[in-house]
């Protein structure tokens, strides 16, 4: 409060911390060099820009690792509206690595179906400096800024077969619903603002931390209780919970499938930071039940639970009846929001910074994991599908299992590990998840999220059943898998095991070291 | 080494897996060559668990071999392994069963042997490690790691329902364990360990479930249900029989063994060792229900098994008459009892291996199992008929051979039980059981072995070659040796099922994973 009372009265210079922001200007930087270059090289030397891309995605890696290891500045910069934590650095990390795995995959992709691959690849990179801003953003100007640069650059990628009508349906479906939603998410935003006008005098604030220091002197709470469910349905939209999942199934079915990849790894953990952020620090918790904290914090609490429920329901139910791999692959992506949603439960519910930060690291966990296994499915599913995206159906699967065993069995083990079983990521990450869950006491919460996982199992084993245990009878000849996508492969799948075996690292790395940043402040 | 002899024994299989990876990128290899190196892997495995045999001296009384770190520090999960005299037996029954149902797979397995191999040694390593793990999300990981290979190996190798079996096996077994992880993250959030000998520690010293929760035991209840429940499917238990017939019958032979001899056995290992001693005082409460649940199985698969017309199907379903002994002995509380189930689970992998290995050797050579197309057997084949029928008397239960040792001491100690009244009535039907178990064994024994050759087919037939009789032999010498001389077997189990037993009655007795004294007035079953 005293800071932004300060900005107001005394005109101060502007707070710039350049290297606060190392890792986005990177992305941005690598950007522009790509869509510089794409511009004036030859057709042929196009593959370049991938390499390019993917440079300045390890460079930014390089650039956060630094900022989480040897960081000693100040941890917020630009008058709050950059913040440095470790929530923060967690989902940079999952988006520059579904960023590179991307590139990977979409390299020998994007020249075989004649895409324009410059093109493609610098608006990835914009895209994945979109995830970043809206991972570091402390503010909710910068969040939703980042949020429409994320969006912006996806739909064009959505529709990026401009010949394919599919793709064009989707592209289209998620720009109407998308900018449908971002207009929920920047009402919500101007409503919180003009709600945490105080009788003091003070103007109203977007800096989240600075929100939840007025929400109980706030001028107008029903404002605050209206700008906060907008807010939650622009979320809820971006990471597809139930019921704004609709358009999650044709988007992804229509979009090219290493957009698909990208689209449900990233812009979903993205979403998940600021989501995160916004509601657990804007709206946190508090032991005072009656005051508008107390009221505010237990109507978004109760509207998640309810959410996390219906989205886990809806998406593995609906994932059983699919007959197209990359539709059940949606539905699933909704039920997993949902899983990660129990996480945010626990990760909201509790004062305790030592809760928090668990509960916080799980879903960050839980989002890497999930990128992991699915990054790595759609990478195969991009091989299988063949140029055009025309085999995708379970039929398509039929007996492959013993014609292409390398790719089926590392299929398999994605599947395995998107159902939970143990040694893969996917067990871990259920099972941070779901402790946190029941540290804050949410039992039937937990003992639903496992029997949707009871009911997962039923449509991640039929791809497999339908790989290995049918019998081909048309014709099968194996797709050339490019030494890029290899790389991928052996990525996901050791990420897989190391993830799910020695889960230690990470989670340490993800969890806030003290002295917690978000804590004191 | 003594300490990371268990973990040696889990990473020999997986090392023979990636051996045989590594062998299919050889220039020069051939299908035959898998073969051989899983069942050198496999045999190595069963030498290295026979080291076990050393800590003999110990009788087993604690934990042996105990290795213990940590594996995951946010949760503070431990790589807890240990074995006492619950699970020493199993895991040798695992070690040797893998490597003769290997050989009987030597030649029914034409397809596709590389992942069948690579599976099999997968699923060893798997089973040996749920009997060896004392932390239970490293339990819980085994447990579920078993079902990933079998599914395959039922859904790629089975029979014609296959796909069927494969997934109603995995569907039921997978929501079982995952309540049972519900219920193991539930102890965590209250013990905040998931290491079994910590939180047994905390219980012995009155850091109980119902103690934390003042007094109330619903919470209690529902954690021995969800851990229950994970293991009344795998048992199975009637009424959670159902996924079996289907699972044992498409499974191939090797399967079918790998399935009844060990996979089952977790269901009940997992019952002594977690139920009874995490929840001893609901343990006694639901006793008797449990006790009535096994007496219908142990008739109703008795009275199922004698219909059906299907060689395999009858070995199934008198799985479940025969584990319904092994559950009814253990929640007798007796030491007769508990010994008894112990004992006959190593029975009921022993003879109920060797039978489907024998209904495997008929199926390769007439690729039916139909009773009605059999009969005569013994002209034709004399050596598979003699093994057909010792291995049918066995199953049984004719004094001399193990089955009996097992069944009388579960009828002796469901006599002797204090936990039911008129604990005579259950053993008199517990009894019959036994009686249904000789007619429908015997009937289906007259049908295809004995009598007339009516069917030409069965004339010709061959008889056992030597790597099929090689591989029933051990599995004979153990029927005789545990139906004349099961001291050996018994004296190493006995601490441990003591201390089993004394937790469950005795609750509040004992500081830490010790044996209490046996009573000296005590009658022991090694007469």
């Amino acid at each position: 409060m005293n800071l932004s009372l300060a900005l107001q009265i005394q005109n101060v210079s502007p707070d710039v911390n350049l290297l606060l922001i190392l890792p986005e200007l990177i992305v941005c930087t690598a950007g522009v060099i790509v869509m510089m270059v794409d511009a004036f090289a030859r057709p042929r030397q196009r593959w370049m820009t991938g390499g390019l891309a993917l440079v300045g995605l390890v460079a930014a890696m390089a650039a956060s690792f630094w900022m989480w290891s040897g960081w000693a500045g100040p941890r917020e910069a630009f008058h709050g509206m950059i913040v440095l934590d470790e929530l923060r650095l967690g989902f940079t990390f999952i988006a520059l690595l579904v960023s590179a795995l991307t590139v990977l995959v979409s390299m020998v992709w994007v020249e075989g179906e004649n895409l324009p691959a410059g093109e493609f690849h610098s608006l990835l990179l914009f895209a994945t400096s979109g995830m970043m801003l809206m991972a570091s953003g402390g503010d909710l100007v910068i969040i939703f800024l980042g949020l429409e640069i994320l969006s912006i650059a996806t739909y064009v990628m959505a529709g990026f077969r401009r010949t394919d009508l599919r793709s064009n349906e989707s592209s289209l479906k998620y720009f109407i619903l998308g900018s449908f939603s971002s207009a929920f998410l920047l009402y919500g935003i101007a409503l919180v603002y003009g709600a945490t006008a105080t009788r003091t005098g003070l103007a109203g604030t977007t800096n989240i931390a600075e929100i939840a220091n007025r929400l109980d002197v706030s001028l107008y709470p029903p404002l605050l209780f209206a700008g906060a469910a907008m807010m939650l349905v622009g979320f809820g939209f971006k990471i597809a919970t139930a019921p704004f999942h609709v358009w999650t199934p044709d988007v992804y079915e229509g979009a090219p499938t290493p957009v698909t990849a990208f689209m449900a790894a990233g812009p979903k953990a993205a979403g998940f930071a600021s989501f995160l952020r916004v509601f657990v620090f804007g709206f946190p918790f508090v032991a005072t039940v009656a005051s508008v904290q107390g009221q505010i914090h237990a109507a978004w609490l109760g509207a998640l639970v309810v959410l996390a429920i219906i989205t886990m329901t809806i998406g593995n139910v609906g994932a059983i009846v699919q007959n197209n791999v990359k539709r059940m692959l949606a539905y699933s992506s909704i039920a997993h929001a949902g899983y990660a949603l129990v996480g945010f439960v626990a990760a909201g519910a509790t004062g305790d910074p030592v809760f928090k930060s668990e509960a916080l690291s799980s879903v960050a966990f839980y989002m890497l994991t999930y990128a992991v296994m699915n990054l790595g499915a759609f990478a195969v599913v991009t091989l299988i599908a063949r140029s055009g995206d025309r085999r995708t159906d379970f039929e398509d699967y039929n007996g492959i299992g013993f014609q292409s065993p390398g790719l089926a069995f590392t299929l398999s083990l994605f599947m395995l590990s998107l159902l939970g079983l143990p040694l893969t990521a996917g067990f871990m990450g259920k099972i941070m998840v779901f402790r946190a869950a029941l540290n804050a006491g949410y039992y039937s919460l937990v003992v639903i999220a496992v029997l949707n996982t009871a009911i997962s199992a039923y449509y991640y084993l039929r791809l497999i059943i339908v790989m290995f245990f049918r019998e081909r009878t048309t014709s099968w000849s194996a797709p050339r898998v490019p030494a890029s996508v290899i790389v991928v492969l052996i990525i996901t799948v050791l990420g897989v095991f190391y993830l799910g075996l020695f889960p230690n690292r990470v989670l340490d790395a993800f969890k806030t070291r003290p002295p917690a940043v978000m804590a004191t402040r | 080494m003594q300490q990371y002899l268990l973990t040696i024994l889990i990473l020999t299989p997986v090392a023979g897996m990636l051996a045989l990876v590594g062998h299919s990128f050889a220039p020069y290899k051939r299908e035959t060559h898998y073969r051989w190196i899983t069942l050198g892997f496999s045999v190595i495995t069963f030498a290295v668990s026979l080291l076990l045999l050393q800590a003999a001296h110990t009788n087993f009384s604690s934990f042996q071999f105990e290795q213990n770190v940590s594996w995951i520090n946010a949760i503070s999960a431990r790589y807890h392994l240990g074995v006492d005299g619950l699970s020493l037996w199993l895991v040798l029954l695992t070690t040797l069963l893998v490597p003769i149902s290997i050989l009987s797979s030597w030649t029914s397995i034409d397809k596709r042997e590389l992942s069948f191999y690579a599976f099999m040694l997968i699923l060893e390593s798997a089973m040996i490690g749920v009997f060896v793990s004392l932390d239970l999300l490293i339990f819980y990981l085994f447990f579920e790691a078993s079902l990933v290979p079998m599914f395959f190996l039922i859904g790629i190798w089975g029979g014609e329902r296959r796909i069927y079996a494969a997934v109603k096996f995995f569907i039921y077994t997978a929501v079982g364990s995952l309540l049972m992880l519900a219920g193991i993250i539930v102890l965590y959030v209250f013990y905040q360990t998931f290491d079994y000998t910590v939180i047994l520690g905390a219980m012995r010293s009155g850091q109980t479930i119902s103690a934390l929760t003042k007094g109330n035991q619903t919470l209690e209840f529902w954690l021995f249900l969800a851990f229950a429940f994970a293991f009344f499917i795998k048992v199975p238990l009637w009424p959670f029989h159902t996924w079996l017939p289907d699972a044992h019958t498409e499974a191939p032979t090797a399967g079918s063994v790998i399935l009844a001899g060990i996979l089952l056995k977790m269901g009940t290992y997992g019952l002594m060792r977690f139920n009874l001693t995490l929840f001893p005082s609901i343990s006694r409460i639901m006793a008797p229900y449990i006790i009535i649940l096994a007496i219908i199985g142990i008739i109703y698969g008795a009275l199922v098994a004698m219909v059906q017309p299907d060689v395999k199907r009858l070995v199934a379903y008198s799985s479940v008459s025969h584990m319904g002994f092994v559950v009814l002995g253990m929640f007798s509380f007796t030491e007769w009892g508990m010994q008894g189930s112990l004992y006959q689970m190593l029975n009921h992998g022993v003879s109920t291996g060797a039978l489907f290995l024998i209904v495997g050797m008929i199926y390769e050579r007439r690729h039916t199992r139909e009773i009605s197309e059999f009969g005569g057997l013994s002209m034709s084949m004399p050596v598979f008929s003699t093994f057909f029928v010792i291995a049918s008397l066995s199953s049984i239960g004719l004094p001399f051979l193990n089955g009996f040792i097992g069944e009388f001491l579960i009828m002796l100690g469901t006599w002797m039980t204090e936990i039911i009244r008129y604990a005579w009535i259950a053993t008199m039907l517990a009894g019959t059981g036994v009686i249904l178990s000789a007619v429908y064994l015997l009937w289906m024994l007259q049908r295809v072995v004995f009598g007339p050759l009516k069917n030409e087919k069965n004339a010709r037939l061959t008889d056992l070659n030597y790597r099929e009789i090689g591989l029933l032999i051990p599995l004979l010498i153990l029927m005789l040796l545990m139906g004349v001389y099961p001291r050996p077997f018994l004296d190493l189990s006995r601490a441990s099922v003591e201390t089993v037993r004394s937790r469950v009655l005795h609750t509040e007795s004992g500081g830490s994973y010790t044996v209490e004294r046996l009573n000296p007035q005590g009658v022991s079953p090694n007469r």
